[in-house]
């Protein structure tokens, strides 16, 4: 059974995935931290993954963080594979239209990121302010608002080659004030 | 009765760090990676980077104190985990850490308040005597407690704003020192003499303290002789400040020796590193016939030894939290 962690927003979403989802649960709350682990606890009910698909951005930072957090000491520990996919590369997935320029807002501005058919980054991740985006989208198609389609997302995760737990690492895009 | 394995964890600044202790005084590895040479960058601890960095070393510091320790996770008898006060961000990976530690090794999970950690640093190398006054100095907290035992902490007095450790920082960015302030006004303050009359902290008979008074004389009268153009002598300033900053605890810890007849005293905390402190305070103990313990240095400043420490008497008495356990940047001893 191979697990699947998401917090790249508000949302909690934990996925078993056995050759299609077998259990998969939502949950809603703002502090992550009093629910990631019962959550995951109750979930896994006893069960040992045998490998880990973890969202590791762009999103909410804090979420995002301890979501890879979790994701990459539970793969230590376990010594079990781990594969990283993008928040981006979860939105693309979901979608069918051939070119693939992809966003979501989180309440500031958007992510964006654009991918070929065959999921190839054509340029990198960016994030617009809001004014920003209402510009770019005069001359762009974002496609935003996607639902997730997790049986794609995760039968294709796992094609993906497994990294070193200790390189699992959130993806940020924002820049922090420090850094401008 | 068999021993005590305690394996702590400690985020909640810029230092990312792991110890193994045993029957809570003995440590039988600590690793500390600290990130400050990152923040140095910035003139200071920048909170959102040091969370993004704590998620990076944080499974290779737990590789690397297992290794020093020659132990596994599974050799423990508990986890234990930093959840507060301190840096929200950074709590939280330290926190949500401990937790997946605790699950997949069904370990008790232990949270320990950083401050306790800072008093129970001295059970590292000595026993901790009770009663005793403990003196919490450090860059959020300059607190006076009195200890009667294991955990009973009654608080006598604390800072009404700044921190001690505060106003060095600020007073060492007035006077052109680099991040971290605290040991760049010790050390410039060696070359200076105590010249510049400054306010006295607090003057009154409370054991609080306050240090914005200081800290606004000093930046006053940096910006006020910069605009007469009259020169300033740097280290003779940081001597002056240093000095009525230490005054100020000496004579509350003074007043606590005098009212309470206690002769076990204690610091703790980041600033307790200062030798010039160090001497004064000692100093001040002998003439009340009183013991003044201090960590050695390593274990003043943070990290997961003192974390550990903290968590045994817990451990002894079964004090075990959740995984629900949450962190929370604003607590206090008591």
């Amino acid at each position: 059974m191979h697990l699947f962690i998401d917090t790249h927003l508000n949302d909690i979403t934990y996925i078993l995935y056995d050759t299609k989802i077998v259990k998969k649960v939502v949950e809603n709350g703002k502090e992550h931290s009093k629910l990631l682990m019962p959550t995951l606890e109750k979930l896994l009910d006893g069960i040992i993954p045998e490998s880990i698909i973890v969202v590791n951005g762009p999103g909410s930072f804090t979420s995002v963080r301890l979501g890879v957090t979790i994701a990459k000491t539970l793969a230590y520990t376990l010594n079990i594979p781990i594969r990283v996919i993008s928040s981006l590369e979860c939105i693309a997935l979901s979608i069918n239209d051939e070119n693939k320029l992809v966003g979501f807002s989180d309440n500031n501005g958007y992510y964006i990121g654009s991918f070929d058919n065959d999921m190839n980054l054509l340029e990198d991740y960016f994030y617009l302010s809001n004014k920003e985006f209402s510009i770019y989208q005069q001359d762009h198609q974002v496609i935003i608002n996607v639902e997730l389609d997790y049986e794609k997302i995760i039968s294709f995760g796992l094609k993906m080659n497994p990294i070193n737990p200790h390189k699992v690492n959130p993806i940020y895009i924002k820049k922090l004030d420090v850094e401008k | 009765m068999t021993d005590v394995f305690i394996l702590a964890i400690e985020s909640s600044c810029d230092e990312t760090s792991m110890a193994v202790i045993k029957n809570g005084s003995e440590v039988i590895a600590l690793t500390i990676l600290s990130q400050m040479d990152t923040h140095a960058n910035y003139g200071g601890v920048v909170p959102e980077i040091a969370s993004r960095m704590h998620t990076e070393n944080i499974t290779i510091v737990l590789e690397d104190v297992l290794k020093k320790a020659n132990m596994q996770v599974k050799d423990m008898s508990a986890i234990a985990v930093t959840a507060e006060p301190g840096l929200l961000g950074s709590l939280l990976v330290g926190v949500e850490f401990a937790k997946v530690l605790a699950y997949v090794y069904k370990k008790p999970l232990i949270k320990v308040n950083h401050l306790i950690g800072h008093i129970y640093a001295n059970r590292l190398e000595d026993k901790l005597h009770f009663p005793n006054l403990s003196l919490i100095i450090s860059g959020g907290h300059t607190e006076l407690i009195k200890m009667t035992g294991d955990y009973e902490f009654e608080l006598l007095g604390e800072t009404q704003d700044d921190a001690i450790g505060e106003a060095f920082d600020k007073v060492a960015r007035v006077l052109g020192l680099k991040y971290p302030g605290g040991p760049n006004v010790e050390r410039l303050a060696l070359e200076g003499n105590n010249t510049y009359n400054l306010p006295k902290v607090l003057n009154d008979d409370s054991y609080n303290f306050s240090y914005s008074g200081l800290k606004s004389s000093v930046i006053n009268l940096v910006h006020n002789e910069t605009q007469k153009g009259n020169e300033i002598n740097r280290a003779d300033l940081a001597c002056s400040f240093q000095v009525a900053a230490v005054s100020e605890l000496k004579r509350k810890l003074e007043l606590a020796l005098k009212n309470t007849n206690i002769k076990n005293v204690i610091i703790a905390g980041g600033v307790s590193a200062n030798k010039y402190l160090r001497n004064e305070l000692n100093d001040l103990c002998k003439k009340y016939g009183a013991t003044l313990n201090m960590p050695s240095f390593i274990y003043c400043t943070d990290n997961a030894a003192m974390i550990g420490a903290a968590a045994y008497p817990l451990f002894l008495k079964g004090e075990f939290v959740n995984l629900d356990l949450n962190a929370n940047s604003n607590a206090n001893i008591c």
